[in-house]
């Protein structure tokens, strides 16, 4: 039973950032823009989110820090994305492109700006912000070890920001709004919904959902943050395709890719799995083989948002 | 169709990045060194190689010269403690001293950074890190009159056809066995029963911090009479010089389920994944290269090169006209080397007086320790070590 906690804990650790990050992406595909940027957004969250707790460490206490971190980290995401939506949304070019060039800009800027800072290029910080275990509800059998033990209250956040898109996308008018200006846009502007400004808010919760993601990533992985988040933003991207845009299948694809993940990278501490006769490089292919498989079966339903990846023309039809 | 081409796009960087983390990368050309707690290759920094406040100015130039590779002079790894030793000895001795950075991560780069260190009047250069090995190659011979000391390497060329060191230079590498052994001999007597090593990249440095530790913890057993099985070890190679999520799954995992009480992490920001999951476990981390106890309160000691140290003793030879030149020296236990940080290391049982015992046995060869080639250059693999108390698992088969 014990191996099960940890499995479950440990999963959390790799699916939360990638739920939120490709929730990011969710927000701005649906709205029409393809933000292939997460990678970089993440990047540049984690390293602003780093920086200020890193500076402010000793004159805080752990989780409002995490927390205030976690507002700077989605700040940058959001100036970030700005860079990106102004590119493809009003200057029309190639979505893919200005989203890679913010792929390469990021871990560079974030290099040089630390060494400006700094001297040194790896920003430290004290993890002050585990949570061993959750008063009250870590002493409930079985769910407690499960959910409430060894956690982050990052945890918490994930879930609560997966129920809110859920009913944003739903359940509000900015939500129909959203999803329209990604499937027809010319529909929506005929019936005076601003597309520009809808695909605008689209990118920017995606920014700062991803900067968001890029800190919750780094805090449980590492003791610093040195400009790389091991490219775990494309692997979001490729959980929000497995999820199907959509954000019941997008917590799942991340809870599967987190579990596949956790399971590949901790056989070798649990004494049945690694009595099994099966070469070390067998486990650490599971995450991707069993994706290349569900995708086999699900792919065919691709339910990829219409005007993904296209400028709106207010002129075309 | 467009989707499609992205999708394959994504697809394709992210298993070109797995494939780079999954590789077992042991090539003899592989380089030779863990940088602790430090850079990646993408650290390059992009300045021109400029004048810095440290330096002290003459009016024939500067008589010192360090060049950077990777890194910064204050990157806590190679680069600081070659600095370090560069700047005691030429303020000691009053002498002028500078360092240049090479504006990128190529071997012409780092020849131009030479060239500019000769212009500006440098007698003595010191290049730390591996990766100078072809540019001194060269520069050993474009420069007769200077002299070069490289650190972790010797000068071959670009194909490894050739290895020369000519008379004004000298590479110096160290004994990585002896640093992990004394790592691993402190850890058991300290009273751990249950070892992990996690190792960077299978390069020739690593992996004979592996198998020193191996032997260490080993020989610490015998000493103490502990029956064969009583010491277990987990040895395994991540493939990379990164912090991952993955790492820090697994030296949970290894922590929680399997019971390892102290985790050697032995390449460079994989020992940071380490000590992330040592924290929230409350278990213990050996840190590598350099002392890595400021990193965190997990980590008990580090298996440590003495960078400094080697640095100042060759340029107090080359001063003294004793300059060991066209030699390939190793700085060991015989000379200070390697070793532990006493002052750092936070030891429950295992006394500085056991530590100068085993130090002494080093230094006067009286321990052979296996290394990663046996003396006809044939590859050590790790079942190969002989051990009789530790049961050594490896999880890279």
């Amino acid at each position: 039973m014990n191996i099960v906690y940890f499995l479950v804990q440990q999963t959390m650790f790799f699916s939360i950032p990638l739920l939120i990050v490709a929730l990011g992406g969710m927000f701005s595909e649906r709205s029409g823009v393809i933000n292939i940027a997460l990678e970089g957004t993440m990047i540049m969250g984690g390293f602003t989110g780093i920086l200020f707790i890193h500076t402010f460490q000793d004159a805080l206490p752990g989780q409002p820090i995490l927390l205030l971190g976690a507002l700077v980290a989605m700040a940058t995401g959001v100036v970030v994305s700005l860079a990106h939506g102004y590119a493809s949304i009003n200057m029309k070019a190639n979505q893919v492109i200005s989203g890679t060039a913010i792929n390469m800009f990021a871990p560079a800027f974030a290099i040089f700006v630390a060494r400006m800072i700094q001297n040194v290029q790896q920003i430290s910080f004290v993890n002050q912000f585990r949570i061993s275990s959750v008063p009250v509800l870590g002493d409930i059998p079985v769910l407690g070890p499960l959910f409430f033990q060894n956690t982050y209250i990052t945890t918490l956040l994930g879930l609560l920001i997966w129920g809110a898109s859920w009913f944003v996308l739903y359940k509000t008018r900015f939500g129909l709004r959203l999803r329209a200006c990604g499937e027809h846009p010319q529909a929506a502007d005929s019936v005076g919904i601003n597309v520009y400004g809808m695909r605008y808010a689209g990118v920017m919760i995606s920014g700062a959902l991803a900067g968001l993601g890029g800190l919750v990533f780094i805090i449980p992985t590492s003791t610093q943050f040195n400009a790389t988040v091991s490219g775990y933003g494309f692997l979001a991207l490729a959980v929000l395709i497995f999820g199907q845009w959509r954000p019941g299948r997008i917590l799942m694809a991340a809870f599967f890719f987190g579990l596949m993940k956790a399971i590949a990278s901790s056989y070798s501490g649990i004494e049945l799995l690694r009595s099994l006769p099966i070469p070390s490089d067998v486990y650490k292919m599971i995450p991707y083989i069993a994706t290349l498989v569900v995708l086999a079966f699900t792919s065919k339903r691709s339910m990829a948002p219409r005007a993904e990846g296209i400028p709106y023309d207010k002129g075309g039809r | 169709m467009k989707r499609k081409t992205i999708v394959a796009l994504a697809l394709t960087f992210l298993m070109a990045l797995s494939l780079v983390a999954c590789g077992t990368p042991a090539s003899s050309s592989a380089p030779a060194s863990t940088p602790a707690g430090s850079s990646t290759p993408e650290s390059t920094p992009a300045s021109t190689p400029e004048s810095t406040p440290e330096s002290t100015g003459g009016a024939d130039g500067y008589e010192i010269a360090l060049i950077t590779d990777i890194g910064t002079i204050d990157d806590k790894s190679f680069n600081q403690g070659a600095w370090e030793g560069v700047v005691q000895y030429a303020e000691e001795n009053n002498i002028t001293h500078k360092y240049y950075q090479p504006t990128e991560k190529t071997d012409d780069a780092y020849l131009a950074g030479i060239d500019l260190a000769v212009e500006g009047g440098a007698k003595i250069i010191v290049t730390p890190g591996y990766l100078f090995e072809v540019p001194i190659f060269i520069a050993q011979e474009t420069y007769p009159d200077v002299t070069f000391i490289l650190i972790d390497g010797s000068p071959h060329n670009a194909d490894y056809s050739e290895f020369l060191t000519a008379d004004n230079t000298v590479g110096i590498t160290y004994a990585e066995e002896q640093a992990g052994y004394l790592a691993g001999y402190a850890a058991v007597k300290d009273g751990n029963t249950k070892l992990g090593f996690m190792g960077g990249m299978a390069v020739p440095a690593v992996v004979r911090f592996g198998y020193g530790y191996i032997q260490g913890a080993d020989a610490a057993a015998q000493e103490m009479g502990l029956g064969a099985g009583s010491i277990t070890m987990n040895y395994y190679y991540t493939g990379d010089f990164v912090a991952t999520p993955e790492i820090q799954t697994m030296s949970a995992s290894w922590y929680d389920n399997d019971g390892v009480e102290v985790i050697f992490g032995c390449g460079g920001a994989v020992g940071n994944s380490v000590m992330a999951a040592a924290q929230a476990s409350d278990k213990k981390v050996i840190g590598v290269d350099v002392d890595q106890s400021g990193e965190s309160p997990t980590v008990i000691t580090s298996a440590m090169k003495e960078l400094a140290i080697s640095v100042y003793d060759t340029l107090t030879n080359y001063y003294a006209g004793s300059f060991p030149g066209g030699q390939n020296l190793i700085f060991s236990a015989e000379n200070d080397g390697v070793g532990l940080p006493w002052g750092s290391s936070k030891f429950e049982t295992f006394t500085q007086a056991d530590y100068d015992a085993i130090y002494a046995k080093l230094a006067d060869g009286s321990i052979t320790i296996v290394k990663d080639t046996d003396a006809d250059g044939n590859e050590v693999k790790v079942e190969d070590v002989p051990t009789t108390a530790v049961v050594v698992t490896n999880l890279n088969a």
